[in-house]
């Protein structure tokens, strides 16, 4: 007994999982979890999951049998690509959870072919991600660049996909 | 008509009005163009002396819904305009719509003749106070005339409606609000009440006894039944009113001797009360037989039509049945005081009329299932419900006994029993009959059976019987049930709580009726549970034992309810029907609550022998064994020392219990005996780590198990003593601390165990071992989550799902920590709490992405503040301030500005409801943290170096507000949270708000201004009393020759255009345009009363001139003169000073409410 085992688990070098099993039961509402390969976010748990990368949007619990043991039943939806998943897991079972990183790059510039430039951390651009496609979305970044102020972008990543999940003005007033 | 307001215009006009009324009335059934019609039809309804337009579209449309909008036009645009109106004018739009009905009594569509009453019922009420009785009198004779049938059925109808609508108008809960104040409306009811009330239930009844006639001996006609129908409906109507003024009947005592009582409230919990119209009602209602012949007539009639099933739901059975219903809950002077034989001899009349209704209840109930109307059945129970509340028990059981050879008892068990069979055996269609009834029965049953204790009335031998025999059948039929569902699927809706909480209140009710028979009832349970049990353990291995297992689940549950009582929040006792029963027995062994007690306990133990466990005990089963046990032992092992008989003297008196004391002691003692109550303890914390140990992923069993049992365990003092000495709660305690096993369990238990460990430490008497047994607990916690994000690799660890899981668990086990927080732990747990202070920091700065732990590391230090703020010297005060200084600094740096971007629009809202969350959390730590000006329990002396908690609040409140968008207030809890809190501050320290930036304070107002149109009628007076404090404070700093707010500088709409100027000028605009030309809800003119007033003291000129400008834009004469002299008297009458002390602001509130009666109507007229 000690402190040792309150440890995470996890080591630096431990990139090359990209998720980690957790009991299902465990998993709440918003938490992350992968169904049907994707990963998603949970809407609502009604404690029931297979494995997209997704954000569990809702969870709930049943029983097989009155006196069998707890399912959750998750509603989740794709990280990415915003479909809706549902899966049934025994709620001791585990669930494979995403490693969702999110990382913050300054907004260099917008390409005229969809792509944008971000400045890293140490310096160096970072020119592989594509601007979203959906109108609305895209125009919110374009305008804000269009209009001088300094951008922030969130960039989330999950399971090797990456996509802007947030803008920040960090401009003078 | 003579006297008809509004000017006539010629027919081409009326006409074209017509058909815009008309085209816009067909747009609204084909549902086109919404907007369109609205603005037709509230065109018409606003529009200036629409009566005349109204009046031709009444008369001559062809078009229902065209006429029914004008006649809602006439009466919304005569109450808004009253004040313009002649007498005459009023009494002709009276009589208008009076001849109207009348006149068109048999027209087809009902709702247009319903609503043209109605407005003839509201502008009589409005006019009732100006108008002479002599006056009234020629109004009502019409209506007399008509309803005792001198025109007919069709004109009779239509009088005995619109009497019905004017009844329901003069109610307070009914009528509308006119604008006018509550004494208004007072004055009302009360006249109403004493003048005409019972003249109109004579002209109903005159009207029923000429009809009746007439349908008993013709076939049934349609106009004559309804009409009928119609005068026992206005009856049942006037019966319901509020009786206030006549009831003069001495209630000096509750109960009278022969059984009557008074102090009956139980009955709205079926929309029903007692009726109490007083000694003037008793030649009607009483002497002249009414009741009888009421009776009869049902009686008479229901033979009539014996060959119709249908008769039952008809208009004319249904509203006689409401009548005699409503005639069981009379009470009061109306009957003569005789000692109740007059009331015993009403009751008993109506009971023997309603006996065919439900007796005999099996036949009843087969008649049912084969068809039958249930409507006799379930009023019947309702009227023995009223019974019940009106009587003794004894006098209750005893009211069948001149009629029947048993007693009534015996036949409300009958009845019970039926309905609970129908209903378990038809659980799945749908049986509301068998669910509204049991309700009302259980309701009826809780009656009497609560009467016993409280008039200490006993219930008959026959009557016990009958309840054990009743519950038998309950249980059996539950039993039954439980096992034909054992195998369905549990569903979610299982854990609605309104579900189980409507399980657990009828099974408290079928407790009550098993207590009352205990000698029997409680053996029975044992029987039942010991061969469940034993069924259990001979089948071991060979047959399937899940239906076993339902029984006994449904068996833990209803013994669980028999022997304590829920009492949520409430210190549980021993219910007092076990304390009296078994008064024969002494010894501990013998005494069957005891043994019941021992069987279930010993079978809880089983779940600790691992083979047993995983063969019988479900997850399910477990769930109810550690609801049993929590409740078991919050009840059982009670103190030592303090005997019941100490804390409820009044018991003690009479014979039956000095009788059974023995019995007492042993019931109030027999969990401890033998050292028992040191085992059961300890079985039950071994049953809670099994729980929380061997379950994997059954989180309502471990919700349970923290929430219910263990938190029983530390909560009373005499129990958690013995707990913590416990070697099993040292295991669990220690695997709580270093072992990775209870990390699995949901967060939310780990925040319960947590704060149940301790709470535990202040139990510890020797103060040594109990910061020992502290920083055991805690220790391990704090230096994980200390070295973790000490870590170098922190940054690519931090993100990966592990790492977040153990920091979430971390945060919810500290939260939970300081939740316990006692005087007696506090230092400890403040140390803690600091060692952690920078690690949050670097959390909130490296999970800023997270909202999960962003959230969960927030709401830790509002719950630390809240705990800790009041208890803490200057010293340590300050960093606590500081340290929450910093967390809304780096909180605000993350996320001022940001915009979510994501493809789901549900995943966009999710994000914005976890910033709604987090603003909430934040506006509640500054709230916690304003609480330390309040209560402050420190014994420091030195104030001077403590830091000022307004200074820091509002500084808090500078970095916060710009993180709440206008959107966000949207949410409903974050405004009301957020306008509290800002008028909190500007109530208590207007004098800071003179300090805050020029950013801060326009934020501020600007918030008020959305908050001032808010729907919320609590924001709304939230924000008047904001800009109350606001312009009082800037009031009396110029009155002290300061500057006050003057230099503050807003924005406002003027007349013409965006203008500069100070805050009570801006202030005070929009104060006067939301209260003269917007919706302003009257029940707010008290607070705006208090807003308005030292605003006009503070800008005087500025007002004057608002004024004249308000005049001047008022084209029509007559108008403005009134205006003119509202606005006059507004300031001037009443003697009202330039001060804002009380009796000056009682003043002007007087005063707005006058002006808004006199002006709000005309003003708004387009």
């Amino acid at each position: 007994m000690s402190d040792e085992e309150h440890h995470f688990e996890s080591k630096a070098d431990a990139g090359a999982s990209k998720t980690y099993p957790q009991q299902a039961g465990t998993i709440r509402k918003n938490g992350h979890i992968v169904i049907k390969g994707r990963p998603c976010k949970v809407c609502s748990r009604f404690v029931s999951v297979e494995f997209f990368l997704m954000q569990v949007v809702e969870v709930s619990t049943s029983k097989t049998g009155k006196h069998g043991h707890a399912k959750c039943h998750f509603v989740a939806i794709d990280i990415f690509t915003a479909k809706k998943l549902e899966d049934i897991v025994p709620s001791s079972h585990n669930c494979d959870v995403p490693h969702v990183n999110r990382t913050d790059y300054q907004l260099i510039d917008i390409s005229e072919d969809g792509f944008v430039s971000l400045l890293t951390e140490n310096g160096n651009t970072k020119d592989d991600l594509k601007l979203p496609t959906d109108e609305s979305l895209l125009s919110q970044i374009k305008d804000g660049f269009a209009e001088g102020k300094d951008l922030v972008v969130s960039v989330m990543s999950a399971m090797g996909e990456e996509q802007i999940c947030a803008i920040k003005d960090i401009g003078p007033k | 008509m003579q006297g008809f307001p509004g000017v006539g215009s010629d027919l081409q006009t009326l006409q074209a009005s017509m058909h815009a009324i008309e085209h816009a009335c067909s747009l609204i059934q084909m549902h086109m163009n919404p907007a369109e019609v609205e603005r037709v039809i509230g065109s018409l309804r606003s529009s200036s002396m629409p009566y005349q337009t109204c009046r031709f579209i009444l008369e001559a449309s062809q078009m229902a819904s065209a006429r029914f909008q004008a006649a809602g036009a006439i009466g919304d645009a005569a109450i808004r305009e009253w004040a313009l109106l002649t007498e005459e004018n009023k009494r002709s739009l009276i009589l208008f719509c009076l001849n109207y009905v009348m006149e068109r009594s048999s027209a087809p569509e009902a709702y247009v003749q319903s609503k043209v009453s109605s407005v003839a019922a509201r502008l009589l009420k409005r006019a009732w106070l100006e108008f002479s009785d002599s006056e009234k009198v020629v109004i009502f004779n019409e209506v007399k005339q008509s309803i005792v049938g001198v025109h007919g059925c069709g004109p009779q109808y239509a009088g005995i409606h619109f009497v019905e609508l004017l009844v329901s108008e003069f109610s307070p809960s009914t009528s509308s609000a006119m604008g006018l104040p509550r004494e208004f409306h007072e004055q009302c009811q009360s006249s109403l009440e004493r003048n005409y009330l019972k003249e109109f239930y004579c002209w109903a009844q005159a009207a029923m006894l000429g009809l009746a006639d007439k349908i008993m001996s013709s076939s049934g006609n349609v106009s004559e039944e309804r009409a009928c129908a119609g005068a026992i409906r206005l009856m049942f109507q006037i019966l319901n009113w509020n009786f206030t003024i006549s009831d003069k009947s001495n209630t000096k005592s509750n109960v009278l001797p022969s059984g009557i009582r008074h102090d009956t409230v139980v009955l709205k919990k079926f929309d029903r009360t007692l009726i109490k119209p007083g000694s003037a009602w008793r030649d009607t209602l009483i002497s002249c037989g009414h009741t009888n012949w009421l009776l009869n007539f049902y009686g008479a009639l229901r033979e009539k039509y014996s060959y119709d099933t249908l008769w039952n739901d008809s208009p004319l059975a249904y509203s006689t049945r409401q009548l005699i219903v409503q005639l069981c809950s009379l009470a009061g002077a109306v009957f003569p005081s005789d000692n109740g034989e007059t009331q015993i001899k009403h009751l008993l009349q109506i009971l023997s009329a309603i006996l065919p209704w439900v007796e005999p209840p099996d036949v009843i109930a087969a008649s049912i299932r084969s068809g039958g109307s249930e409507s006799e059945l379930v009023d019947g129970c309702h009227a023995l419900l009223s019974m019940a509340s009106l009587t003794t028990t004894a006098l209750f059981d005893n009211l069948l006994k001149s009629l029947r050879p048993y007693c009534t008892v015996h036949l409300l068990a009958a009845l019970t029993c039926e309905v609970v069979k129908a209903l378990m055996n038809n659980q799945r269609e749908e049986e509301t009959w068998a669910e509204e009834s049991l309700d009302i029965l259980l309701e009826t049953w809780n009656v009497i059976l609560e009467g016993i204790y409280t008039d200490r009335s006993s219930i008959s031998k026959d009557g016990v019987y009958a309840a054990s025999n009743l519950f038998n059948v309950i249980v059996e039929s539950h039993l039954k049930a439980a096992a034909d569902s054992a195998f369905e699927d549990a569903d979610n809706s299982e854990y609605f709580h309104a579900s189980i909480s409507k399980r657990d209140e009828r099974l408290a009710s079928y407790a009550l009726v098993a207590r009352v028979a205990a000698e029997s009832t409680v053996p029975f349970l044992a029987r039942l549970f010991q061969e469940r049990f034993s069924a259990l353990s001979q089948g071991l291995g060979k047959s399937d034992p899940t239906r076993t297992l339902e029984e006994l689940y449904w068996l833990l549950l209803i013994t669980g309810h028999v022997l304590t009582d829920s009492g949520e929040g409430e210190t549980l006792l021993i219910p007092e029907a076990l304390q009296m029963a078994f008064p024969d027995v002494v010894e501990a062994a013998q005494h069957p609550v005891a043994m019941l007690s021992w069987s279930v306990i010993d079978f809880s133990r089983q779940c600790l022998d691992p083979a047993m466990r995983s063969a019988y005990f479900s997850p399910r089963l477990m769930e109810a064994v550690v609801w049993f046990l929590a409740r078991w032992v919050a009840t059982y092992l009670v103190p030592l020392d303090t005997g019941m008989g100490n804390i409820k003297p009044t018991i003690s008196e009479g014979v039956v219990t000095n009788g059974s004391q023995p019995s007492r002691k042993v019931l109030q003692s027999f969990g401890w005996e033998n050292n028992q109550g040191n085992i059961i303890l300890d079985s039950a914390i071994r049953i809670s780590l099994v729980a929380l140990t061997v379950y994997p992923g059954e989180n309502e069993l471990q919700a349970l198990t923290c929430q219910k049992l263990l938190s029983v365990l530390v909560r009373r003092k005499h129990i958690c003593t013995r707990v913590v000495q416990l070697e099993s709660w040292r295991e669990i305690a220690r695997a709580f601390a270093n072992e990775n096993i209870l990390f699995s369990i949901s967060a939310r238990s780990q925040r319960s165990l947590a704060e149940t460990l301790i709470c535990a430490a202040s139990c510890l008497k020797d103060s040594e071992t109990s910061l020992q047994y502290l920083k055991d607990v805690i220790g391990p916690m704090t230096a994980c989550l200390i070295e973790n994000t000490s870590r170098t690799d922190l940054k690519s660890v931090a993100q990966q799902a592990d790492a977040i899981y153990m920091v979430s668990c971390l945060l919810e086990r500290l939260r939970g920590a300081v939740r316990a927080t006692q005087p007696r732990t506090q230092k400890t747990i403040f140390e803690m709490g600091y060692a952690v202070m920078n690690p949050l920091l670097s959390l909130l700065e490296i999970y800023k992405n997270q909202s999960g732990v962003v959230y969960l590391v927030l709401k830790f230090v509002v719950d630390f503040v809240d705990a800790q703020v009041v208890f803490l010297g200057a010293k340590e005060t300050s960093i606590l301030v500081n340290f929450c200084m910093q967390l809304l600094q780096v909180y605000s740096s993350h996320n001022i500005g940001k915009i979510s971007i994501s493809l789901s629009s549900s995943l966009l809202s999710e994000s914005q409801s976890e910033k709604y969350k987090d603003l909430r959390a934040l506006l509640q730590l500054l709230r916690n943290m304003c609480s330390k000006d309040l209560v402050d329990f420190s014994t420091d002396a030195e104030q001077e170096d403590r830091p000022d908690i307004a200074q820091v609040v509002y500084v808090g409140l500078h970095i916060v507000t710009p993180l709440i968008s206008l959107d966000l207030l949207k949410y409903p809890k974050l405004s009301r949270d957020y306008f509290a809190l800002v008028s909190h501050m500007l109530e208590v320290y207007p004098e800071k708000v003179a300090q805050l930036n020029t950013d801060a304070f326009t934020h501020i107002t600007s918030t008020l201004d959305l908050g001032l149109r808010h729907q919320d009628i609590d924001v709304v007076e939230n924000c008047l009393a904001a800009i109350n404090s606001l312009a009082s404070y800037h009031f009396k700093e110029r009155s002290l020759g300061k500057e006050g707010l003057s230099l503050r500088i807003v924005e406002t709409q003027g007349s013409n255009g965006l203008l500069q100027a100070s805050v009570t000028d801006h202030f005070l605009r929009l104060l006067l345009q939301l209260l003269l030309f917007e919706d302003f809800r009257t029940e707010l003119a008290g607070s705006a009363a208090d807003a308005f007033l030292p605003l006009i003291l503070c800008e005087q000129e500025l007002y004057q001139r608002l004024i004249q400008e308000l005049l001047e834009g008022q084209s029509n004469p007559a108008l403005k003169s009134r205006l003119a002299s509202a606005f006059n008297s507004l300031t001037n009458s009443n003697h009202l000073s330039i001060s804002l002390d009380r009796p000056n602001r009682q003043k002007f509130r007087k005063n707005l409410h006058h002006f808004l009666t006199e002006i709000s109507g005309f003003v708004k007229i387009k």
